[in-house]
């Protein structure tokens, strides 16, 4: 089997896609002939036309409402955001028309709205956020956040063969870090709303998604090999509809857990987790829950700032022994 | 002479790596500041490198065509510049396999995070707040000790275990999933073990200080006062204080001592009323079990045996030594262990179990003169009784004939502070109704 | 499509109000700019600047040409440059250590190692400098220029736009605010040809950016941007009129985007034949040099002592503080607020 890389897998999907059905097609800011600003349309402008491959002016608000546009109508359109950053210009659009259409109206609109996120690559404030809970209350659109080359390529399938408009979120780090072999000849694709175990444990749990899966496995190891505890981690893979039946099984597991994210601390995903673990599973703590997260300062630039602002591993290390000894 | 390193650059941001496609010099040519020093090739783009300073290529560390993580060490240039110091290279991004530190780079180092305290046994911090609770001063690690976590509780409700007896090796001292379970494994009683009446269950209690004046004499507690200290105050928060007073009509048992005490002292033994209260109440703690009980988390306890303690007021403190088995002793042998407790107790003789496993107490205030007390409850029992002054008293008799007047009677109150968590007013008047009554018509066959 | 703009106005044969110091001064101005982004560029190679790197190479003309017609200094007027206006920044009186400072991430630049290039502020100098999301300045400009005319100060601002900028709907909104409220604000439209790798067909339906200008009721004007001196008149124009009351004020400039959109981009897509036509025949400071040259303005020897000048300042420039240490991790912590102070170090930074 090849090994791909996050960011081949998420292209891989795409292809797949637009080679499956017609009605897919893409529209964003140097998609085609440039083939995207990481490369992730590479050769699609070739392949299916400038048509299905539109270079769009620098305009997110119309990127997303005429993807809402065109869905109504039928089409499947994969949105793409050069930074997600800059899906903040197409927040009105997505928030108040796209995510309400079918509640308020009716209209289906199955699009995908998908770019670049995170940081640890000295992006400074623009190039690096983490947007998930700025949308994460709004009801209407679904958010998925792979970690893994090949929920790349399987939730960029199952999100655009979705009826509902989802925000997917790749992480820029990960695009060419991560590498896994991936079968061929068979369909990848990965529902949303399910988590996955990335790795089993009985002691506690981290629940995570996106690169601080990553970390949160070094930091298992970390602990298995020095501490001798077991740490259990679970990928979320979506954040809307949450995978609540996985978080309560690993909760009432371990009865401990850590929920580490790459986004600020207040407002965070993380909050509303520890809440629902609270209403579903309170008889199964045998200790605080508790967060490791960024600082709620705006990202900086510098190598250090950033290092320090962002969890690393070493801290969900910390973190996990904290709980381990409580 | 000084080294300068230099490293693959990383050209985007999410570049991983590079291949060094072309080297433009070669060991031992000379380089200027800036000059094309190699070429490299990425995904996104094919770059010269330039040199960070004037000096010589002194060493090639990555070959043509060879592929490197950014920031690789990649070739060190040596330069005559004076005491050049190292620049802080970049601090690699973190990776998920992290990329060789860039090697020797001497010179001031990025500076790092702020150095964390050792970590040989992690001591979380208190997260909890304190509590200032209206019931009084608990902390919030007091808490965690009684109450510990949810699951915790979860598991010792279904084992009906004490989380209180069982030790913890948690954060605070809390017990934790494990040392319930390994207690529940062992086999360890599932009620609790007995204390010492006096003993405080959850360590000593902090009284709030005081500022003495001048002229003031202060005096540290001794260990009795302490424990005696400890004892009221935990009982006032353990229990539900309810005082219930009764009269009683002596004039019977003074009757009945007063034809008895002769032969009694005969036979060394000194009837008091105590002691004929003391039966009463072994009869009827049978008769009203709640009344001979303890409370234990969410579980009653009803006592197998009846064990009265009987207060004794000595002049170093208060002391409760304990008739085992009252309900099997009759009035004489109830009077000879009154007697002998009460002397052994004066004499500091009391054995450590003379003090433990009481049921019920029986404190006389009215020794001293007290009509009625509101005594405080010795724990873990639910109920002690106070019996006040004894002495004649007015009193409204209904003669054979229906008519009523005034007679001279011995009478005394009876009052039983009781625990109204799992003694209801209807058990403890029903109880010291029946008391009065078998105090009132005490049955000669008795003595 | 060839893009060669032949010079729409004429290089005056003896540029009004210029001494030959100032002559010079731009001269220096544009060697300044050029020499000190080609030391940042190597920089980027050497992993000592990190991030991105984006260049002007080809636009330094109308940078300094536009910047230098403003009044300079202390209560005079502001401008926000863009990511390609480094030029613009140091006629405002940005300084090259700074600049490197900034770049380079160092704890006593700027803006203390949090923002990346050309993101940091000297509003007593008089620059503002951009966030990422573009039009999202020219809001803000109308904002300031509205406080200058609310206040009765006759100070004006100045802020640069791209081609794609032009798309956003900031751009939208802060123009047409900015004109009903008769701002006095000078837009400098760079059609430099390329938004990262769209040309302007695929950015826009108007031909020329001035086009769009008619939309929003504003005076509007085309300029070749790559004639600093004609660029410098135009903007000297554009400015007075603002500052007598006329409101906004739309120039145009022509240019060439000669790099990619940053040093991580080969440009593939741009024409290599175009390229070179634009490097080798109309390259700003190649034109001003010929100008100053053949109108005996000013001699060789006077140019290339200002060359070795900028070389010698910037090098002491880079040497005074490549080497300084990055920020500590700690102060990424205080400044999110007025009050309270700092954000709180997270509980497990504190174990």
């Amino acid at each position: 089997m090849p090994e791909v890389t996050y960011l081949e897998a998420l292209r891989q999907g795409l292809w797949e896609e637009m080679e499956r059905d017609d009605r897919v097609f893409i529209l964003g800011e140097d998609v085609g002939l440039y083939g995207g600003a990481f490369k992730v349309t590479e050769g699609f402008s070739q392949r299916f036309g400038a048509q299905r491959v539109i270079d769009t002016p620098i305009s997110e608000a119309a990127i997303v409402g005429a993807a809402a546009g065109a869905a109504h109508m039928g089409m499947r359109p994969v949105a793409e955001m050069q930074f997600i950053d800059f899906v903040s210009c197409a927040y009105d659009m997505l928030t108040n028309y796209v995510a309400t259409a079918r509640y308020r109206a009716g209209l289906a609109t199955p699009l995908v709205v998908r770019g670049p996120c995170g940081g640890y690559v000295r992006g400074g404030p623009f190039h690096s956020q983490n947007p998930e809970a700025a949308f994460f209350h709004t009801p209407g659109l679904k958010i998925v956040y792979p970690a893994t080359a090949r929920d790349a390529k399987g939730l960029i399938k199952a999100s655009i063969r979705d009826d509902d408009p989802v925000l997917y979120l790749e992480h820029k780090w990960l695009y060419r870090r991560i590498k896994e072999q991936l079968p061929e000849g068979e369909e990848i694709v990965t529902p949303i709303g399910e988590a996955r175990l990335a790795r089993e444990g009985t002691d506690l749990s981290i629940v995570t998604y996106g690169a601080t899966v990553w970390k949160s496995l070094e930091a298992a190891e970390q602990l298995e090999q020095e501490d001798g505890v077991a740490a259990e981690v679970l990928d979320l893979r979506t954040l809307l509809p949450m995978d609540d039946a996985a978080i309560m099984r690993t909760v009432k597991k371990t009865n401990k857990v850590l929920l580490v994210h790459e986004d600020t601390r207040t407002g965070g995903v993380a909050g509303e987790i520890a809440a629902r673990i609270n209403e579903q599973a309170f008889e199964w703590l045998d200790a605080p829950i508790k967060r490791v997260t960024a600082h709620d300062v705006p990202l900086p630039y510098a190598p250090t700032l950033e290092d320090f602002v962002l969890p690393q591993t070493e801290d969900i290390v910390k973190a996990a022994r904290w709980l381990a000894a409580y | 002479m000084a080294r300068v390193d230099v490293l693959m650059p990383q050209m985007g941001e999410s570049i991983a790596e590079g291949t060094v496609s072309k080297w433009l010099k070669k060991l031992g040519d000379p380089v200027k500041r800036d000059e094309p020093l190699f070429e490299i090739s990425t995904d996104k783009v094919d770059a010269e490198i330039p040199s960070p300073t004037a000096g010589v290529l002194a060493e090639i560390r990555v070959q043509e065509g060879q592929t490197v993580p950014v920031q690789t060490l990649v070739a060190v240039i040596e330069t005559d510049k004076s005491a050049t110091v190292q620049p802080a290279a970049a601090a690699a991004p973190s990776a998920a396999a992290p990329p060789p530190k860039p090697a020797a780079a001497p010179g001031p180092p990025p500076p790092a995070p702020p150095a964390s305290p050792a970590l040989d046994r992690p001591r979380p911090p208190s997260t909890a707040p304190v509590g200032k609770g209206g019931d009084g001063t608990e902390t919030a690690d007091e808490r965690l000790r009684r109450r510990s976590t949810p699951l915790v509780r979860k598991i010792a409700a279904e084992h009906s275990v004490d989380i209180s007896t069982i030790s913890g090796t948690g954060f605070a001292g809390r017990v934790t999933k494990q040392d319930i379970l390994g207690f529940i494994e062992r086999g360890a009683p599932a009620a609790p073990v007995s204390r010492l009446p006096a003993a405080a269950p959850s360590g000593p209690v902090p009284h709030p200080t005081v500022e003495p004046w001048p002229g003031d004499r202060v005096e540290p507690f001794s260990k009795i006062r302490k424990i005696t200290a400890d004892h009221m105050i935990m009982s006032r928060r353990t229990s539900a204080h309810v005082t219930s007073f009764f009269e009683v009509d002596y004039t019977r048992v003074a009757e009945l001592r007063r034809k008895h005490k002769a032969a009694y002292a005969e036979r060394g033994v000194n009837l008091t009323y105590l002691a004929f209260i003391a039966k009463a109440c072994a009869e009827n703690l049978r008769r009203h079990p709640v009344v001979n009980a303890a409370v234990s988390g969410d579980n009653i306890i009803y006592r197998g045996e009846v064990n009265i303690g009987i207060a004794v007021a000595l002049e170093w403190g208060l002391i409760v030594p304990v008739v085992k088995h009252v309900d099997e002793l009759s009035l004489v042998g109830i009077a000879r262990a009154i007697n002998d407790l009460g002397e052994r107790a004066r004499t500091k003789k009391l054995l450590p179990d003379e003090i433990q496993r009481g049921t019920f107490t029986i404190t006389n205030p009215g020794v001293f003169g007290s009509y009625a007390g509101a005594p405080i409850i010795n724990q873990p029992q639910v109920a002690i009784l106070g019996v006040g002054t004894i002495e004649k008293r007015p009193k409204v008799v209904t003669l054979p004939d229906g008519t009523d007047t005034i007679a001279i009677r011995t009478l005394g109150m009876v009052s039983m502070s009781y625990d109204h968590r799992v003694v209801d007013g209807a058990d403890a008047d029903r109880f010291l109704a029946d008391v009065k009554r078998m105090l009132e018509d005490f049955p000669e066959g008795a003595i | 499509m060839a893009s060669r703009t032949r010079p729409t106005t004429q290089s005056p044969p003896l540029p009004a109000g210029l001494t030959r110091e100032q002559l010079l001064g731009i001269y220096r101005y544009l060697r300044l700019t050029r020499t000190l982004e080609e030391r940042l560029t190597a920089l980027y190679r050497q992993s000592k600047v990190i991030g991105g790197l984006f260049r002007s190479l080809g636009q330094e003309g109308e940078s300094v040409g536009s910047a230098y017609a403003l009044e300079r200094g202390k209560n005079g007027d502001i401008l926000s440059p863009l990511i390609r206006n480094l030029g613009s920044m140091l006629v405002m009186g940005a300084r090259p250590v700074e600049i490197l400072r900034q770049y380079m991430a160092k704890a006593d630049g700027p803006t203390r190692g949090r923002e990346l290039n050309v993101h940091f502020n000297d509003l007593e100098l008089g620059y503002l400098g951009q966030i990422s999301h573009l039009g999202d300045m020219i809001p803000v400009m109308a904002g300031i220029t509205l406080t200058f005319k609310l206040r009765g100060e006759p100070r004006v601002g100045l802020v640069y736009i791209g081609d794609g900028g032009t798309s956003t709907g900031t751009f939208h909104e802060g123009l047409n605010f900015a004109a009903v409220q008769r701002c006095p604000l000078v837009v400098i439209a760079e059609y430099n040809r390329w938004a990262y790798s769209t040309p302007p067909e695929k950015q826009f339906a108007v031909k020329d950016l001035v086009d769009k200008a008619k939309g929003y009721g504003v005076a509007a004007a085309t300029v070749d941007g790559n004639d600093v001196l004609a660029v410098y008149q135009a903007t000297k124009l554009a400015v007075e009129r603002a500052r007598g009351g006329a409101g906004v004020q739309f120039l145009e400039v022509k240019t060439y985007r000669r790099k990619g959109h940053a040093e991580h981009d080969d440009q593939h897509y741009e024409p290599p034949d175009e390229l070179d036509w634009w490097a080798k025949q109309n390259d700003p400071i190649d034109r001003y040099v010929k100008q100053l040259i053949q109108h005996d303005w000013v001699d060789e020897r006077e140019l290339s002592d200002v060359d070795e000048h900028v070389r010698v300042e910037i090098d002491e420039a880079t040497d005074a503080c490549v080497d300084e240490p990055l920020p500590q991790g700690e102060t990424a912590l205080p400044g999110v607020y007025a009050n309270p102070r700092a954000a709180e170090r997270l509980w497990f930074r504190n174990l």
